[in-house]
């Protein structure tokens, strides 16, 4: 990727534009990102996702489930994405796939094919607002999910917690030219590359 | 020729200030032209300025904010301002009226005689030099959210956002200007006992405290869309000699917001007397604000003429300047002249001549002197004077608020057009809402603020001013000109007189909108600002009709001009569209492949080595795949994962031939149809498990097919029990193909890959030992280049260390890597139809040769409808092969037929779908669509393309060139 000057990115910490640390970017790393897909109105299709994730996939849309391994988002009526930075019930695919199936729903392995970023600093949601949602607390709240397109690619943000900061997942093919832009937009309030931490 | 100014000066007010009165000329008639008006509705004084390697045209000097440095030229004139050629048109004005161009220069009547005349006057027409280098600037775009949109910073807009400010609103104000505060800056009123500028520092201090409240100044809003989105653009360092590293030149802000507040003020408008136009010439509220904001005299002597109240305002800060006042010239009568500014102004001494008017202005490059009369009629008199202020009276800016869907009536008293109601979503407040007076706009301001924020929680008063009391202007748009042919401007920037308008009438143009297109009344860059109101009441008086009903043409964003590299932001070059990337891709750049676009894709070509061309290793590498073995990169294949017990029944239905029957461990290839039985796409799918299968598409159909499928599950089929999700950037693929594929794929896999247990068409998944470690993987066996062929798929974040592990492990063998041109030679070859050439939208699957792939068992889309006589007609363009005789090089796209010499028109027969030169056979080779082609195997054709002038001999065969039996793929 030799014309992106910012290519090595998200694995090279450092401090790039402006002096400060208007934005702080850090790959958030992904062990584990399975899709799980299937009808809400099926009491035993939730009850066997409880038993085989240990969570409770969220009803609401753009909601978010959190246990301390992983978390569940609301990506879709009948589409939710479990994602684990470190060790968590997502291993035994084929196993869970069958179980899954059994009660008409369905499991993908996604685990490659995003690349996933925590967004903080102070400048986060002017950096963000490349993107039509309102990333302002009272437009995006705790523990909510949503997908938009950054510039023209496709993006998932979550909010975990209270604080600015969000996980941006972006597909790993696009990754590339999506933090080209972060770089870009970002410089001007200074940006600073941490190093990678698993996925929270 | 430099020139001293001050921070805080326009280039505009610089220019007075240093003396300069004749600023630029004219469009048409290049007349000299001075300013006009003090912000960015000025007509006159357009500038090209030019900032190190930016030049830009149009520039009005009187919203440039001064820097050390800056440089600007005049326009439309050459070869220099003083004395100008193009001055000539105005002696020939007389045949240059308004929509000359469609009555003249049109004999002789011959079009190459109009493309003469139009080269001509093309040169002589325009403003300004486009730039001729790419523009060096970063533009922006940012989105925006906000419950309350305040638009102008001036007394109203300021009032708006402080009442609402306490409520926790999240409020933007923007403002064109460099500092809010709009009229009211460097104004001597007072405001809850402070001093204008002192109580608008009061208020930013409040705002700019408030966590929840965004200031934007620089910050034009250019137009309201749907849903309340207005698009804001700001200059966020045009005003900089050495503008800061990493910050975008200018910002386009798409803000949504709850409400908006139109705090926009209003326009002044001249009256159309003759010679209008002269340098010195300018609105009385410009004048004002020149001394007031700027501290500079735009004169020495002044006239005023004016038929309303305000221009008294401008008449007491000249006087307190010390310019000579030598008549403030009032069409009303004494009895109506009896507002408090008026009333200051006889007190000062100033002289007033009631019910009179300028009848025609004096002087060459700039004002010398203007003629007096009673507006009834009577004796002129000769004033002398280097400045004249007109106020015709004002127009409330609500170009947005039309554009909001808001309606406008037209009052008589104020004569102009007012907003008719306040809408939900957005209100006009202030002198947009026709409130003149700063009282009345403060309170304005405060009540729309207060609407904004639900029932009124607080019950705070208003910002407080003396209350002014003012007279009703009078209804004057123009005075008779003296002198026969005398011109009486109305539009300053397009030279547009009140002759003009008159002789529009006179031809039948009395719509508005007609006017404004045979006059261009309205069309210059300032879109009308200062002259539509009252060119359309003109209009009305020609056309003997009302003002309401001659109505106001419709306002088109941008409210002013917008740089175009604004509008694209960051989306240019480069990346116009994203660029996506393989896993593989930085392999690929180390070895040097030269790369091509695969839509979004970036994809190999080739690897040229030293002393190659691309197309030289493209050769080399597709000899060397069927000679020993290559690997390519196919990870932008369309992967789509299926779940569910409905899976089987829904591949039936999409495909042409059957998959009920595929066993688990195996692929298949596919076809799909449209629903009208013409090709959509192809790609393999395999057995995964029992219940879980994988599709592939083609690159360019992975989108496509993935929306026909969720398409057809959500709408069509929702009872089928299928689930699906794409899984193109889960797996990073390769293809490894030749002779020698198996022994290289054995030194790295786990499993047995002997052809007995590993097939073609046989799928498993297996481990590829890597210098990372063992890494799982999906291993298929099919061919798209005809040779003993296989797929492995690995995760997109092991790719190159699968890559790596193959290309070792291939050194032994004489792997070489393989771009898409090879690839597409091998596939050529092989007569495999590629999406876009032979399946190109027209062609059906028996056209392709593949129509005893339909299976006769079962229904699929496009069944139906394929076989509509026409799509089995026995003389279709079927698909064959072409070998090239002589050793002659195909040509490009060509077209076939039977004949050369045959007289036109010459039937065409076919034409070539896909050609390339084959390492293989050492011959060109094409694919073609060929009229009964099945049955012409052996006959000689010409394949023809006129436009490159070439002929070539070819033979026609079956579409495949190399091992036709397969015996290659099976072994």
């Amino acid at each position: 990727m030799a014309e992106h000057p910012h290519a090595a990115g998200w694995k090279q910490p450092g401090k790039y534009g402006a002096t400060g640390s208007g934005i702080v970017l850090a790959e958030a790393t992904i062990a584990n990102a399975w899709n799980v897909q299937g009808n809400v109105t099926r009491p035993e299709f939730i009850a066997r996702a409880r038993e085989l994730f240990g969570v409770s996939l969220p009803v609401a849309p753009n909601t978010v489930a959190m246990t301390d391994a992983l978390s569940a988002l609301w990506i879709g009526p009948r589409s939710w994405l479990l994602v684990a930075g470190g060790e968590s019930p997502l291993v035994n695919f084929g196993a869970k796939r069958d179980a899954l199936n059994a009660v008409g729903g369905a499991l993908f392995d996604l685990s490659a094919s995003r690349v996933a970023w925590t967004v903080s600093g102070p400048h986060v949601a002017t950096v963000l607002a490349k993107c039509p949602l309102d990333f302002h607390v009272r437009g995006f709240a705790p523990g909510t999910c949503a997908q938009s397109l950054f510039g023209h690619v496709n993006a998932l943000w979550v909010r975990p917690q209270e604080d600015d900061a969000f996980q941006m997942l972006v597909a790993r093919s696009f990754a590339c030219d999506v933090w080209y832009a972060l770089m870009e937009s970002g410089a001007q309030y200074g940006v600073e590359v941490t190093l990678p931490a698993p996925y929270r | 020729m430099p020139y001293q100014g001050h921070p805080g000066d326009t280039l505009a007010s610089a220019l007075l200030a240093n003396g300069v009165r004749f600023v630029g000329r004219s469009f048409k008639y290049h007349r000299p032209r001075g300013i006009f008006a003090a912000g960015s509705e000025e007509p006159n004084a357009l500038v090209q300025l030019a900032r190190g390697a930016r030049t830009e045209p149009n520039v009005r000097a009187t919203t440039t904010e001064l820097y050390d440095g800056l440089i600007a030229a005049s326009q439309n004139r050459w070869p220099s301002l003083a004395f100008d050629v193009g001055a000539a048109s105005g002696m020939l004005s007389r045949l240059l009226p308004a929509g000359f161009y469609y009555k003249t220069f049109m004999w002789p009547a011959m079009s190459t005689a109009w493309l003469k005349y139009e080269r001509v006057i093309r040169a002589a027409a325009g403003m300004g030099r486009a730039p001729g280098e790419p523009d060096p600037d970063r533009y922006e775009h940012q989105y925006a959210h906000c419950d309350l949109l305040v638009v102008g910073g001036g007394a109203a807009g300021l009032a708006a956002a402080r009442a609402a400010a306490d409520s926790g609103l999240r409020i933007i104000v923007c403002d064109e200007g460099a500092c809010v505060g709009g009229t009211l800056v460097g104004d001597d009123v007072s405001i809850d006992g402070l001093l204008g500028s002192e109580w608008i520092d009061a208020t930013v201090r409040i705002l700019s405290a408030n966590p929840d409240v965004v200031l934007l100044p620089r910050t034009t809003a250019f137009g309201s869309y749907d849903g309340n989105m207005l698009a804001l653009i700001e200059r966020v360092t045009d005003h900089l000699a050495a503008p800061p590293p990493y910050v975008p030149r200018q910002r386009l802000w798409k803000v949504r917001a709850r409400r908006v507040v139109f705090a926009t003020g209003a326009h002044e408008r001249g009256i159309a007397y003759q010679d209008n136009d002269l340098p010195g010439t300018m609105l009385a509220g410009a004048a004002r604000t020149y001394v007031q904001r700027y501290a500079v005299r735009p004169g020495s002597r002044a006239v005023v003429f004016t038929n309303n109240d305000s221009a008294y305002a401008a008449a007491l800060a000249l006087n307190a300047a010390g310019v000579a006042l030598a008549a403030i010239v009032d069409a009303r009568g004494q009895g109506e002249i009896t507002g408090t500014l008026a009333r200051r102004a006889r007190d000062a001494g100033l002289p007033i001549v009631a019910q009179a008017v300028i009848c025609c202005g004096h002087g060459r490059k700039r004002v010398s002197a203007v003629d007096i009369a009673p507006i009834a009629g009577g004796g002129r008199r000769r004033v002398d004077c280097d400045l004249v202020c007109v106020s015709g009276g004002w127009n409330p800016a609500l170009h947005l608020f039309s554009q909001a869907r808001g309606a406008l009536r037209y009052d008589d008293t104020l004569t102009a057009f007012v907003p008719r109601s306040p809408l939900s979503h957005v209100v006009a407040a202030g002198a947009a809402n026709g409130r003149f007076g700063l009282a009345e706009a403060l309170a304005d301001g405060h009540a729309a603020g207060l609407g904004a924020t639900g029932p009124n929680l607080s019950a705070a008063a208003p910002p407080h001013a003396e209350m002014e009391v003012g007279a009703a202007p009078l209804a004057l748009w123009s005075v008779p000109a003296p002198r026969r042919g005398g011109k009486r401007f109305v539009d300053l920037q397009d030279d547009v007189t009140a002759e003009d308008i008159a002789l529009a009438a006179r031809e039948g143009y009395t719509s508005v909108e007609h006017l404004k297109r045979y006059t261009t009344l309205g069309m210059g860059p300032d879109q009308g600002k200062t002259s539509n109101m009252l060119g359309l009441a003109l209009l009305a008086q020609a056309a003997d009709r009302s003002i309401v009903q001659v109505g106001t043409t419709t306002f088109r964003p941008p409210y002013t001009p917008v740089t175009l590299g604004a509008f694209p932001g960051d989306e240019r070059g480069a990346h116009v569209e994203p660029t996506r990337y393989s896993a593989m891709h930085d392999w690929h750049a180390e070895q040097g492949a030269s790369f091509v676009n695969a839509g979004l894709w970036k994809r190999p070509y080739s690897y040229p080595r030293v002393g190659e061309t691309p197309e030289q290793a493209a050769n080399r590498e597709a000899k060397n795949v069927r000679a020993n073995v290559g690997m390519v990169d196919v990870s932008t294949l369309g992967k789509i994962e299926l779940q569910g017990r409905d899976v089987a029944e829904l591949l039936n239905r999409v495909y042409i031939n059957r998959w009920d029957t595929l066993p688990v461990g195996r692929c298949r290839y596919g076809v799909m149809l449209r629903e009208d039985g013409i090709v959509l796409d192809d790609g393999t799918t395999s057995r995964l498990d029992a219940n879980h299968y994988l599709m592939t598409t083609t690159t360019v159909n992975a989108v496509k097919v993935m929306q026909h499928l969720e398409r057809l599950l959500q709408v069509d089929w929702p009872e089928l029990e299928v689930y699906i999700a794409s899984v193109t950037e889960q797996w990073t693929a390769a293809a490894l193909a030749g002779p020698r594929a198996r022994q290289v794929l054995q030194a790295v896999v786990d499993i047995d890959v002997s052809n007995e247990d590993f097939p073609f068409l046989a799928f498993g998944e297996c481990q590829v030992r890597t210098a990372q470690g063992a890494i799982p993987a999906r291993l298929f066996r099919m061919s798209y280049s005809g040779e003993l062929a296989y797929e492995i798929h690995v995760p997109a974040d092991l790719g190159r260390a699968m890559w790596e592990a193959l290309i070792a492990a291939g050194e032994d063998f004489g792997l070489m890597p393989y771009g898409t041109e090879a690839m597409s030679t091998l596939r050529i070859e092989k007569g495999h139809v590629v999406v876009g050439a032979e399946a190109d939208g027209r062609t059906t699957a028996d056209d392709l040769g593949m129509g005893k792939l339909v299976s006769t068992a079962k229904w699929c889309i496009g069944k139906p409808l394929m076989n509509r006589p026409a799509l089995t007609a026995v003389d279709r363009w079927q698909l064959v092969g072409l070998t090239a005789l002589d050793g002659a090089v195909m040509p490009r796209a060509a077209k076939i037929v039977a004949d050369l010499d045959r007289a036109l028109p010459n039937p065409m027969l076919g034409h070539v779908t896909s050609w390339c030169w084959s390492p293989n056979l050492e011959s060109w080779i094409a694919l073609a669509l060929l009229a009964g082609g099945r049955t012409r195997h052996g006959e000689i054709l010409w394949a023809v393309s006129p436009l490159a002038d070439a002929k070539v001999r070819v033979r026609v065969g079956p579409p495949c060139f190399i091992d036709p039996e397969g015996e290659r793929l099976r072994g």
